[in-house]
């Protein structure tokens, strides 16, 4: 398939502005800003693409969603804290391609009538930020950022922000309070960022990949964008492979490859040969699919009716030697480090699952912790603050569905099942 | 207005009312954890879900507004067994020491549990303990944190309502912990408003700790004694020792706020040192007498000649005993010679009290934050009435509103100021003036001469003021765009009364404009408003009616003392020897009284020059009624019996005016109250229910209580001439004064936890000047007059006006009065290192 997103990955020096251009880079901008904003609202909303974050809502409505007056100021912050485990797309782009990221935030600028954006950049990300803020400088020198980018009447300022390893910041809106300088914590919503958001005013937050879609389809058109991956969810997707496979990486394949094409025929098969025991589809959030479900198409409504998420598009592969009940333990306990303490039921049900999960693993499980679990995910689903504490309850609750009895020997024997 | 269905039953509500309100006004109590009516939702315990019908999550309900035509469930199984599992989370990592806790019997989360359950837990894993012992944050809070439901109250009341902004949370998910900076030991307000919010018994008042279990404690509903706000709180006891004072929720106008005064500083009533019996003095010492004594001897000295005869009232009495003590003096001995104060000019009072309309009733401080534009001005208010300025920072916080703070120091309320103004001490008058005049600027352009010499004015009250044009003008300017205007104006005023003629000019001319213009003074004497509104001023009589006859204010009294033209004075309740500005008139004064009667609580330096000392009670030993600032009349409550011989101060003075006119008083507080009511128009309406009432949605305002209008009056003004500085090169600093955050006059620093807090006098100056002088917070410094000179410790303030220097006038290693000479202005003072 062509790269779309991934076009300039392995190419010599791909982060400089010169190869980025002479590879038709920075050519959807100068024709994006001949038209006019509401156009490309348009065009993206035609396109169908949706937010490659995990939530797939659809972008182009979301940027309709940002008042028209000219004299409110408005922001656009690019998501570039790709925290959930097995993801790894984001910092592919950020290394690789800077430019292709800023170009798809100028466009993006443009169409909402943002003057400044952000990138909001995990920590870690060291040597990608400083990718993105050599980057940006090359685009100032130029004069494709700044005051009359490209000559036009548009001006735009982006800022690299750089986070400080909370998983809580890949929420959009702790990741505004995180930007303002406070305490990363989800805000209330509604309202919504769109209407109040960094700062109090509209703001657009998008994920990296997202934003990597836009240069395309101003380029291409929404037609040709919308015709590549499936009805629903169209467009290419980037996905994020590891785990037992013979070749781990990152895919750009159309929206809706099936589990099973991505890793036998383009990841090479399983490691060692040993049959596929499970595989999480997009990040750990996602409750895991089993081998009898390895035909799901890969996008966000064909994963939704199997109960899963297609979520950021980290596909974890475990084959026969893995042990479910450790790797919900080490899941869990990754969500319970990072439950943010705003609501209770993250903040002291999910280290409570961990510690339960723990005991289990250690062979000091007793009868009726199953029910527990169970009974805490429960009382812990739907009612938390933010996303966060759902996920941890949606991925413990894949492996219970799909392998209670491995915990049930774990408990009865005091040892694992699966080595 | 929306009507919604809460457990099937329909109710209209306002747009915008949230579900939890809406289901309190249907009956319905929904639990709540960090919700609280004055902080800003955070919707976090989640101890509030309800279930909407049409939606698949239950929704918060403490920050869920409701739309027409909802329906909302608050007690289906669902909703109780999400309240149940947030309690059982709670649980999780609750350190359940119940036993060893202070707040066992009072503590949100037990009756949570023993409501909503569940009742037997599940959680069989070791506890994350914070730490494994308690640690003082504060010398007044002591910090448990294994304790904490992260409602985040604590550290939400101290940055939106006190300001302070001295807490926040360390750590993430269950660690996360609500704490100072590291832990650090705090230097702030200290009020303990943290540990009033707290629902649970993490954060504790540290004078408290181990005292007693909340149900032996018996409690007085009463009225804060330390300053002019007016708040509602809980005085405690235990054993005749007074061990708790605090706030409740929606009750009175302060809700659950206190500050570190009204919440600390009333353990001085039940010292040791309270006078308990009355004494009298035999050959040059004061020994102990009985009641029948000290009377006869009273009456023995009591001159016939009304003229020969003062009497000065503390404005810290009930209005009950300052009527008498007026009437004591108007109709049995005579005599028109009375005061209220120690302080102020009789003839500034008048003055002001005309220029801030306090005789046309009561103004609510709810009323005036409706205003456009709010100006803050002659009170530190930050300090003066430290939930005033809470009132003001939370409710200016909500709605688009101008603030406006002149004045010569930095406060904590300049945060929430959209213009600040830092003019010279005593210049008010000049700042407005120069407002007047800037306000006025565009109707006198055009005509020439008159324009040249109003801007020729301008300049010259401007630079009097010392404050920059631009300020003055962007004041004009809020002005002028507002169709309100509150003018909250404070005690500065009466220090400095020529700048009072100019306040009332500005309230003129705004009303004139077609604003609607309301005037709070902000005083610092917990019933100085009522002092006055009973008629103890030398030519005001109740309801500010002129009297028959003019008499002697404070100043004058000592001045006709000194040269033998007075021969019996009766001091209740005021220590004019250390608060009158001038010590040595005072202390001279009192010496060459002939016969000197003084009714105190405590053994004050007035008292030691006295003939006879009555032991009077103290707030929490009577009953009767304050009125604050605002004019809201309001009744204390007695908690305990005075010690020993002592008595309620009503009791002394109508013993007193028996001896003289078996038919002379009201035998007690209500029937007193009687008599006020139906010959004081102004509290006619007032009644000893109104502020009893407790507001269930958190609505403050119990407008009934405010006094009326006392009809026309024919108050005078009278122009002051501003009295003269020395001012020289080597005194650089003009020294003002005022209350201490943790003081109130003298009283509270017979208070053990205020006096552990600061005990010592500081002074405070400027840090550019600090700077330049090469001296740092924290220095001792010699503060030096021409007259006095003492060792106190320097504090810095950042944004005070340069050469101006602070001190309280509450310390008694450094009294202020010192300091001060009767008819001069503010003394100049140098400041070196000691």
């Amino acid at each position: 398939m062509e790269q779309i997103i991934l076009k300039n990955l392995g190419k010599p020096d791909s982060h400089k502005l010169e190869n980025y251009a002479a590879s038709g880079g920075y050519k959807a901008i100068q024709s994006a800003l001949k038209m006019r904003p509401d156009n490309i609202v348009q065009m993206v909303k035609d396109s169908g693409l949706r937010g490659r974050g995990g939530a797939g809502f659809s972008t182009g409505l979301k940027w309709s969603f940002i008042p028209k007056d000219p004299t409110i100021q408005k922001y656009l912050c690019c998501n570039a804290d790709e925290g959930e485990p097995g993801t790894f797309k984001d910092r592919g782009i950020m290394d690789n391609d800077p430019h292709l990221l800023l170009e798809g935030m100028m466009i993006t600028s443009y169409a909402i009538g943002a003057s400044v954006a952000y990138i909001y950049i995990r920590g870690e990300f060291d040597f990608g930020a400083r990718r993105l803020d050599a980057a940006i400088d090359e685009a100032y020198a130029k004069g494709y950022l700044g005051k009359n980018m490209f000559g036009s009447n548009f001006s735009l300022d982006i800022y690299v922000h750089k986070g400080f390893g909370a998983y809580i910041c890949g929420e959009e809106t702790a990741l505004l309070e995180s930007i303002e300088g406070l305490r990363a914590q989800p805000r209330k919503k509604p309202p919504f960022p769109a209407l109040a958001g960094l700062y109090g005013k509209p703001t657009v937050i998008n994920n990296v990949e997202t934003l990597a879609c836009i240069p395309a389809i101003i380029e291409k058109g929404p037609e040709w964008f919308s015709k590549i991956g499936t009805e629903k969810s169209p467009g290419p997707k980037v996905f994020c492979v590891s785990g037992h496979v013979k070749k781990p990486g990152l895919y750009e394949l159309p929206m809706g490859t099936t589990v099973r094409d991505l890793i036998f025929n383009h990841c090479g098969g399983m490691l060692t040969g040993r049959p596929l025991k499970a595989v999480i589809p997009g990040g750990v959030s996602a409750p895991l699919l089993t081998a009898r479900e390895l035909d799901t198409p890969l996008d966000f409504d064909s994963l939704a009716a199997k109960g899963s998420m297609l979520g950021s598009g980290a596909v974890i592969v475990m084959d026969e030697s893995a042990c479910m009940v450790k790797s919900a333990y080490i899941i869990n306990r990754f969500f319970s480090h990072e439950s943010c303490g705003k609501c209770t039921p993250c903040r002291d049900g999910t280290p409570w699952l961990t510690r339960v999960l723990k005991r289990i693993e250690h062979g000091e499980g007793n009868p009726g912790d199953i029910e527990l679990l169970e009974s805490l995910c429960t009382n812990i689903f739907g009612r938390t603050f933010c996303p966060l504490g759902d996920g941890a309850v949606m991925a413990l609750r894949g492996h219970l569905k799909n392998f209670r009895e491995e915990f049930q020997f774990h408990i009865d024997h005091k040892r694992c099942m699966a080595s | 207005m929306v009507t919604v269905k809460i457990n099937g039953k329909e109710i209209t509500v306002e747009d915008n009312t949230l579900i939890l309100d809406a289901a309190r006004h249907a009956g319905y109590e929904i639990p709540t954890f960090c919700y609280q009516a004055d902080l800003v939702g955070i919707g976090s315990c989640r101890m509030c879900l309800v279930e909407i019908e049409g939606q698949r999550k239950l929704q918060p309900s403490c920050v869920t507004p409701v739309l027409h035509g909802m329906a909302i469930n608050t007690e289906t199984p669902t909703v109780m067994s999400a309240r149940a599992s947030m309690l059982e989370f709670l649980l999780a990592n609750h350190a359940l020491d119940c036993p060893v806790c202070d707040k066992g019997g009072e503590c949100e989360l037990q009756d949570m549990v023993y409501k909503y359950g569940p009742h037997k837990g599940r959680h069989a894993e070791p506890k994350f303990k914070f730490q494994e012992k308690d640690y003082a944050l504060s010398p007044v809070i002591i910090k448990n944190s294994n304790r904490c439901v992260q409602c985040l109250k604590c550290v939400r009341v101290c940055r939106e309502v006190v300001g302070a902004n001295v807490l926040g949370a360390l750590g993430r998910g269950d660690h996360q912990e609500e704490t100072s900076f590291f832990r650090h030991f705090l230097d702030c307000d200290q009020d303990g408003n943290c540990i009033e919010v707290c629902p649970v018994g993490c954060f504790m008042r540290l004078p408290y700790r181990y005292k007693t279990r909340p149900w032996d404690l018996k409690g007085a509903d009463t009225i804060c004694q330390w300053c002019a706000t007016g708040c509602r709180m809980v005085i405690e006891e235990r054993d005749g020792v007074l061990i708790r004072s605090k706030a409740q929720f929606g009750v009175g106008l302060n809700s659950e706020t206190l500050c570190a005064r009204g919440r600390f500083g009333n353990d001085s009533m039940t010292r040791a040192e309270r006078l308990k019996t009355p004494l009298v003095r035999r050959f040059g010492k004061l020994e102990p007498a009985s009641w029948q004594e000290a009377l006869a001897v009273i009456k023995d000295n009591v001159p016939s000649d009304g003229e020969r005869i003062g009497g000065i009232a503390s404005p810290r009495l009930t209005n009950e005993e300052l009527y008498l003590f007026q009437k004591l003096f108007r109709n049995v001995f005579g005599s028109a010679n009375i005061d209220s104060s120690a302080r102020w000019d009789p003839d500034a009072v008048e003055a002001f009290i005309k220029a801030a309309s306090m005789d046309a009733g009561g103004v609510s401080v709810f009323d005036c934050m409706e205003s456009e534009t709010v100006i803050v001005i002659g009170s530190q208010v930050s300090d003066e009435n430290p939930v005033t300025d809470y009132i003001i920072r939370r409710i200016s916080a909500g709605r688009r509103m101008n603030l406006v703070i002149a004045s010569p120091r930095a406060m904590k309320l300049d945060s929430s100021a959209n213009l600040k103004i830092r003019h010279t001490a005593g210049k008010a008058g000049a700042l407005l003036e120069s407002v007047i005049l800037s306000f006025n600027s565009a109707r006198v352009a055009g005509t020439g001469g008159l324009e040249d010499m109003a801007s020729g004015r301008l300049a010259s009250v401007t630079s009097e003021a010392g404050v920059d044009g631009e300020a003055v003008e962007s004041l004009a300017r809020k002005l002028k765009s507002s169709g309100s205007v509150a003018i909250m104006a404070g005690t500065d005023f009466l220090r400095f009364p020529e700048g009072i003629a100019k306040l009332g000019l500005l309230k003129d001319l705004l009303k004139s404009s077609g604003k609607k213009v309301s005037v709070l003074p902000l005083l610092d004497r917990a019933n100085q408003r009522g002092a006055w509104e009973m008629g103890v001023h030398p030519s005001l009589g109740p309801a500010y009616a002129r009297a028959k006859q003019k008499g002697l204010g404070t100043d004058e009294m000592l001045e006709a003392v000194s040269k033998g033209a007075l021969d019996f004075l009766y001091i209740a309740g005021s220590d004019v020897a250390s608060m009158y500005p001038d010590e040595g008139v005072a202390t001279a004064a009192l010496g060459r009284a002939r016969f000197l009667v003084v009714q105190d609580t405590f053994m004050t330096d007035t008292a030691k020059f006295a003939h006879v000392v009555l032991p009077g009670a103290a707030f929490g030993e009577k009953e009767g009624t304050f009125t604050n600032q605002e004019g809201r009349a309001q009744a204390i409550r007695r908690l305990m019996h005075p010690p020993g011989k002592a008595k309620p101060d009503l009791d002394i003075i109508r013993a007193i005016g028996e001896r003289f006119d078996p038919s002379f008083g009201p035998k007690n507080f209500v029937l007193a109250l009687d008599e006020i009511r139906s010959g004081n128009r102004m509290y006619s309406n007032v009644s000893l229910a109104f502020n009893n009432k407790k507001n269930s949605d958190n609505r403050l305002d119990s407008k009934e209580a405010l006094v009326q209008g006392a009809g026309a009056s024919d108050l005078e003004a009278k122009e002051f001439a501003q009295k003269p500085s020395a001012e020289s090169a080597e005194y650089p600093f003009r020294l003002i004064t005022g209350n201490h955050l943790f003081h109130s006059g003298k009283g509270t620093m017979r208070s053990e936890t205020l006096s552990g807090l600061l005990k010592a006098a500081v002074v405070e100056i400027s840090e550019e000047d600090a700077a330049s002088l090469g001296l740092k917070n924290g220095d001792r410094v010699r503060v030096k007059s021409k007259d006095y000179a003492a060792v106190v410790t320097l504090r810095t303030a950042r944004g005070s006006k340069n050469a101006h220097a602070f001190l309280a006038e509450n310390f008694e290693d450094c009294p202020v009065n010192r300091f001060l000479r009767r008819g001069e202005g503010p003394p100049m003072v140098s400041i070196t290192r000691a």
